[in-house]
C-alpha cells in the first residue's frame, strides 16, 4: 500500500514537473491560444456575412448585424497586449508571427486600426443591403490580409 | 586517320553555328504594332491582372507607391537571385526611352532594345500570349506612371546561368505560345484562360518545374515548390481545390477562403490585383480553373 502511494506521489510530482517544464519553455502558449481563439471567432461570423455576399444563404438584416457587431467587437480586442515581444514564429509553438511585428510596431498597430476601421463601416453595410456586405467584404479582407501579408509566416 | 581531328572541328562548328542559329533573341512582328494606339484607361486593368508592381514596385510598397516601379525585389532561386529592374518611365534608369515595339519584345518575348536575352523571371513564357493591342494599352498606362531615377541593381547570379545566349535554347524548350487548357471553351472559360494563362500568369508559381526552369505543363497548377525554395503553393487543379467557383470568386475579391482565412504571402498581392478587375473577369478565372484537368 505504501509503495503504491510512494509510486503514485512519484508519478504525480513527474507529472506536475513535466507540466511546468513546459510551461517554463513555451510561456507564450496562452497568447498565441488567444490569437488563434479571436481569429476563429472572427471566421466564424465571416461565414455567416460571406453565405450571404455569395449568396448562398439570403441575406437577413438581423443575423448580418449581429455578427458584424462580433467581428468589430474582435477587431476591438486586438492589440500589443496578445502579442508580447518574443511570442514570434519559431521561438512559441503554433505561432505564426513574424518578428516585424515588433520591428515595425506603428506600422502593425495602423493595420490594426485600419482593421477596425472596415469592421466598423461592415457594421453599417451589414445593416443596409446585400449589396453594401459584399463591398465591405472586400474592404475587410484586404485588411486582413495587409496584415497577413505582412506578418504572418505562409504555412507549410 | 587523320581526318578525324578535322571531322571532330567540323561537328563542333556545326553545332556551335547551329547553338547561334538557335539562340538568336527573337522579335515580334513590327507589323503587328503598327498603328496601334494605346489606352492607358484599358492598361490599367492590363496592367493589375499581369501584376506587374507585385514585382517591380518596392517590396513593401502599398496604396500610391505600389506604381513607383523602382525595382529592387530579389528573388531568390535556385538559379541566382534576381533583382527586379527599374520599369519606370525614367528615359535614364527607367524603360521611358522604349518605343512600343521595344517594349512589346521585352515583355512578350524576354527580349531587351539591345537585343540580350532576359532572364525568365520576368514571366514572358506567359506574357508571350499577350494580344499586341494589350501590351500597346499596358504601355500607355506605365508611360503615365511616376518616373524614379533609382538606377537598376545588377541580378546576383554565377556561371553558366550568366551565359545570356543560352537563355535561347531554354525558350525555345519551355517558351510556348500554345495554350495549356485547349478545345472548345465558352467566351468566359477563354476570357479566364487569358487572364489565368497569359497576364496573370497563374502557372509560374503554381506549376511544378523541371531541373532545368522549364514549367512541367502536364502537371499544370499542380502546386509546386515555392520559386525562393521555401514552402509550397498549393494544387488548384479540381484533384484538390474543391471550392464553388463563388467560393474562388470571393477569395479573388476580399482574400477569404471557404474556411474565412485570410490570404497571406505573395498571393495577397495577386489578391489585391484581382479585386482590382471587374467581377466579371474573376468570375472568368473560376470558370477556367474548373477545366484544368484534376490531379490529385
Amino acid at each position: 500500500m505504501q509503495k503504491r502511494l510512494i509510486a503514485f506521489t512519484a508519478m504525480a510530482a513527474l507529472t506536475a514537473f513535466g507540466v511546468l517544464a513546459q510551461d517554463a519553455e513555451d510561456p507564450f502558449a496562452d497568447v498565441v491560444e488567444t490569437r488563434h481563439g479571436l481569429m476563429l471567432q472572427m471566421a466564424s461570423d465571416l461565414g455567416t456575412l460571406g453565405g450571404m455576399a455569395k449568396g448562398e444563404v439570403a441575406y437577413d438584416q438581423a443575423s448580418a448585424s449581429k455578427a458584424a457587431a462580433n467581428v468589430a467587437a474582435v477587431a476591438s480586442v486586438l492589440s500589443m497586449a496578445q502579442f508580447p515581444a518574443g511570442s514570434e514564429v519559431e521561438k512559441a509553438a503554433d505561432s505564426f508571427a513574424l518578428p516585424d511585428i515588433w520591428a515595425k510596431q506603428d506600422d502593425f498597430l495602423a493595420k490594426i486600426t485600419d482593421l477596425n476601421n472596415a469592421a466598423s463601416a461592415m457594421q453599417t453595410a451589414a445593416a443596409t443591403d446585400v449589396d453594401a456586405l459584399k463591398a465591405s467584404m472586400a474592404q475587410l479582407g484586404g485588411a486582413c490580409s495587409a496584415c497577413h501579408k505582412a506578418y504572418r509566416q505562409p504555412e507549410s | 586517320m587523320s581526318r578525324l581531328p578535322q571531322a571532330v572541328l567540323g561537328v563542333a562548328l556545326l553545332g556551335a553555328a547551329a547553338f547561334w542559329l538557335l539562340t538568336a533573341p527573337s522579335s515580334v512582328s513590327p507589323s503587328d504594332y503598327d498603328g496601334l494606339v494605346g489606352d492607358a484607361k484599358a492598361g490599367e486593368s492590363v496592367f493589375w491582372a499581369a501584376g506587374c508592381a507585385s514585382c517591380h514596385a518596392a517590396a513593401d510598397a502599398s496604396g500610391p507607391d505600389e506604381l513607383v516601379l523602382a525595382g529592387g525585389q530579389k528573388f531568390a532561386t535556385g538559379f541566382g537571385t534576381f533583382v527586379a529592374p527599374n520599369i519606370s518611365p525614367d528615359k535614364q534608369h527607367g524603360i521611358g526611352g522604349w518605343t512600343l515595339v521595344q517594349f512589346a519584345n521585352a515583355v512578350t518575348q524576354g527580349v531587351s532594345p539591345e537585343g540580350e536575352h532576359l532572364y525568365p523571371a520576368l514571366p514572358y513564357a506567359a506574357y508571350n500570349k499577350m494580344l499586341p493591342q494589350d501590351v500597346a494599352d499596358l504601355k500607355a498606362f506605365m508611360d503615365t506612371l511616376p518616373a524614379s531615377a533609382t538606377p537598376s541593381a545588377p541580378h546576383e547570379i554565377s556561371f553558366p546561368f550568366t551565359i545570356r545566349r543560352a537563355l535561347g535554347l531554354w525558350k525555345l524548350m519551355f517558351a510556348s505560345t500554345d495554350w495549356v487548357i485547349t478545345g472548345d471553351l465558352t467566351p468566359e472559360q477563354t476570357r479566364g484562360r487569358y487572364i489565368a494563362e497569359a497576364l496573370a500568369h497563374c502557372g509560374e508559381c503554381h506549376t511544378p518545374r523541371n531541373a532545368l526552369g522549364g514549367v512541367q505543363r502536364g502537371k499544370w497548377l499542380a502546386g509546386a515548390t515555392n520559386p525562393d525554395g521555401k514552402g509550397k503553393t498549393p494544387n488548384i487543379t479540381p484533384g484538390k481545390l474543391t471550392w464553388s467557383a463563388a467560393d474562388v470568386v470571393e477569395y479573388l475579391t476580399s482574400g477569404f477562403t471557404p474556411e474565412f482565412d485570410s490570404v497571406g504571402g505573395h498571393m495577397a498581392h495577386v489578391v489585391e490585383n484581382m479585386a482590382k478587375l471587374p467581377e466579371s473577369d474573376r468570375q472568368a478565372v473560376a470558370a477556367y480553373l474548373q477545366l484544368v484537368p484534376p490531379v490529385k
